[in-house]
């Protein structure tokens, strides 16, 4: 459990992005509001995989919709670098659950197209784009359009594409969640040596308690109706290490423990759910 | 097992959907048309109906190939393919980019619409009489009928494809750094186009159709005014001849509408590798 201290009016930036008493509201038909997020804090750090993980109806997606800026909070604030978030912009890029590949752009012009519209230059575009192919391992389909792909590669080259746009965060809501479990599992695997070889600073969301175990340096969990920080995860069994083999982690002592912990965790707080 | 299942396939012509191939539909297609004719010229030459009313489609090809060779009829064709052509391209100018601004700001749809859906409930034929004290009796008042037949369902379709790009396409391109006229331009815009031809597909068929209404009621020129001209004299053939252009010509039109979909758009038509 770390909660940072609510009556700090400015917090000294020690986190990368810090997420401040956070609230958020919907309107309801009728005039009436349903409470989502009920002051909800906690930081990230540079080069941290943070899993937000919580039954569903936590508003887990809704929090990582702030930090997107793709949505408003009603109360508190959300710090990237000490930098108010408002408004979506290319230094938080988002790789969603449903496939968003431009499917009239060959997988090459998918990942070039953020460093496109920003103004990179062709020769620099080229190159890091190569570089982001090769890294989700696409070599080979770099000239192919993404309707003739897997669901597994369709989300490699959405990650690809923005990371080669060259965010400052990388946001992914359920990226996996639409996947089969043997692609997922790659997926996961993937996503560590890439986490490791671009140095990259992590906001995931997931429901699943395995995937957010194998990836997280964090995990922060949720209650659900309205979403509160119920409590903060370490997994210390893992060390402060990562592993790009995930039967390494499963096979690890105090993995197992972990997970019951969450499970137990799930149903406790998911139970008052209305389902 | 494969022989046994082939003869099966021979034997069972009604197979639960199962897709026929492409031989097989072209065969049916060609044979359906074959029968409808031969029953029509079998029934014309045995003398089962009247000649003068129903020629038979040896007459009315004999008729065509006539009025195309000999009279004016390739003029009436002409202006006929430039009015449908000139006014669709008015339509289609105004159509797409109001319709892409409706589907993509809820404030242009909130002005436009209202406005828009309304005048799809007016008949664009009643506009007829009107039109002629306008605009008297040249281009302008079979032109602009055809403009107002089309132009506001070619809207309304336009903003509902538009409106139909997934959310999570525009959010990734506002979370890459995309400003919203980049987003219109690089993201919604190119998302759309195949529907847009598609719809531009279905509703250029009906442009033919005012066609036909503007040059019977209106005109002295084109393919509709033709075959009023033929009622008068009893020339069946003439006004069958007419039928089957207007046919020949729509059914031109949707195929190359198809085949510039595949060439614009190969990504939606499988692997060209």
């Amino acid at each position: 459990m770390s909660k940072p201290s609510p009556k700090v009016e400015n917090p000294v930036v020690t986190h990368k992005l810090s997420i401040d008493a956070v609230s958020k509201r919907f309107p309801l038909p009728g005039g009436k509001e349903i409470e989502a997020i009920r002051d909800v804090s906690f930081g990230v750090e540079e080069n941290e995989i943070c899993v937000i993980l919580g039954p569903s109806g936590c508003g887990k997606s809704t929090i990582l919709r702030m930090v997107a800026g793709l949505v408003d909070p009603s109360s508190g604030t959300l710090l990237l670098d000490g930098h108010e978030i408002s408004g979506p912009d290319k230094e938080r890029g988002m790789v969603f659950q449903a496939y968003t590949s431009f499917d009239w752009l060959s997988v090459r012009g998918n990942v070039e197209y953020g460093m496109r519209i920003n103004g990179v230059p062709t020769a620099k575009r080229h190159e890091q784009a190569q570089k982001f192919i090769d890294l989700v391992q696409l070599g080979k389909f770099a000239e192919v359009y993404p309707s003739q792909l897997s669901g597994g590669m369709k989300q490699r080259v959405a990650i690809a594409r923005t990371l080669a746009n060259d965010p400052s965060l990388l946001l992914m809501d359920e990226p996996f969640g639409a996947l089969d479990a043997e692609t997922r599992w790659h997926m996961q695997e993937l996503l560590v040596s890439i986490a490791e070889s671009a140095n990259t600073t992590i906001v995931m969301v997931t429901h699943d308690i395995e995937e957010a175990i194998y990836l997280a340096d964090k995990i922060v969990f949720l209650s659900s109706h309205p979403g509160r920080v119920h409590e903060i995860i370490v997994p210390e069994f893992k060390k402060g290490r990562r592993y790009t083999d995930k039967e390494e982690v499963i096979a690890m002592k105090g993995y197992s423990a972990l997970e019951r912990q969450i499970m137990k965790l799930m149903r406790e707080q998911g139970a008052s759910d209305d389902y | 097992m494969t022989v046994s299942n082939k003869s099966n396939n021979r034997r069972q012509w009604l197979q639960l959907r199962k897709p026929v191939s492409s031989r097989q539909s072209l065969i049916s297609a060609i044979f359906i048309w074959v029968l409808f004719f031969a029953v029509w010229e079998g029934v014309a030459r045995a003398g089962l109906v009247n000649s003068l009313l129903v020629p038979s489609p040896h007459a009315i090809v004999t008729t065509l190939v006539d009025m195309l060779i000999n009279r004016d009829f390739v003029y009436d064709i002409l202006i006929s393919i430039w009015r449908v052509v000139l006014s669709f391209g008015i339509a289609c100018s105004v159509a797409i980019p109001l319709g892409i601004m409706m589907g993509a700001f809820p404030a242009v749809e909130a002005v436009a619409n209202p406005f828009v859906s309304a005048w799809r409930y007016l008949p664009a034929p009643s506009f007829i009489p009107i039109l002629l004290m306008w605009f008297g009796t040249g281009e302008t008042p079979k032109l602009a009928l055809l403009v107002i037949g089309v132009i506001f369902f070619l809207i309304t379709l336009i903003m509902d494809h538009t409106k139909q790009v997934r959310k999570e396409l525009i959010e990734t391109g506002l979370t890459l750094g995309g400003d919203r006229w980049t987003i219109v331009r690089t993201i919604i815009l190119p998302s759309v186009m195949p529907n847009i031809l598609t719809a531009m597909r279905q509703m250029l068929a009906v442009t033919w159709t005012y066609l036909v209404i503007a040059e019977i009621v209106a005109s002295t020129t084109g393919i509709g005014a033709m075959m009023m001209r033929a009622r008068r004299f009893l020339h069946t053939d003439e006004i069958m001849a007419g039928i089957i252009v207007i046919g020949a010509l729509g059914l031109t039109f949707d195929i190359l509408f198809r085949k510039l979909h595949r060439w614009l758009f190969p990504y939606l038509h499988g692997r060209e590798s």
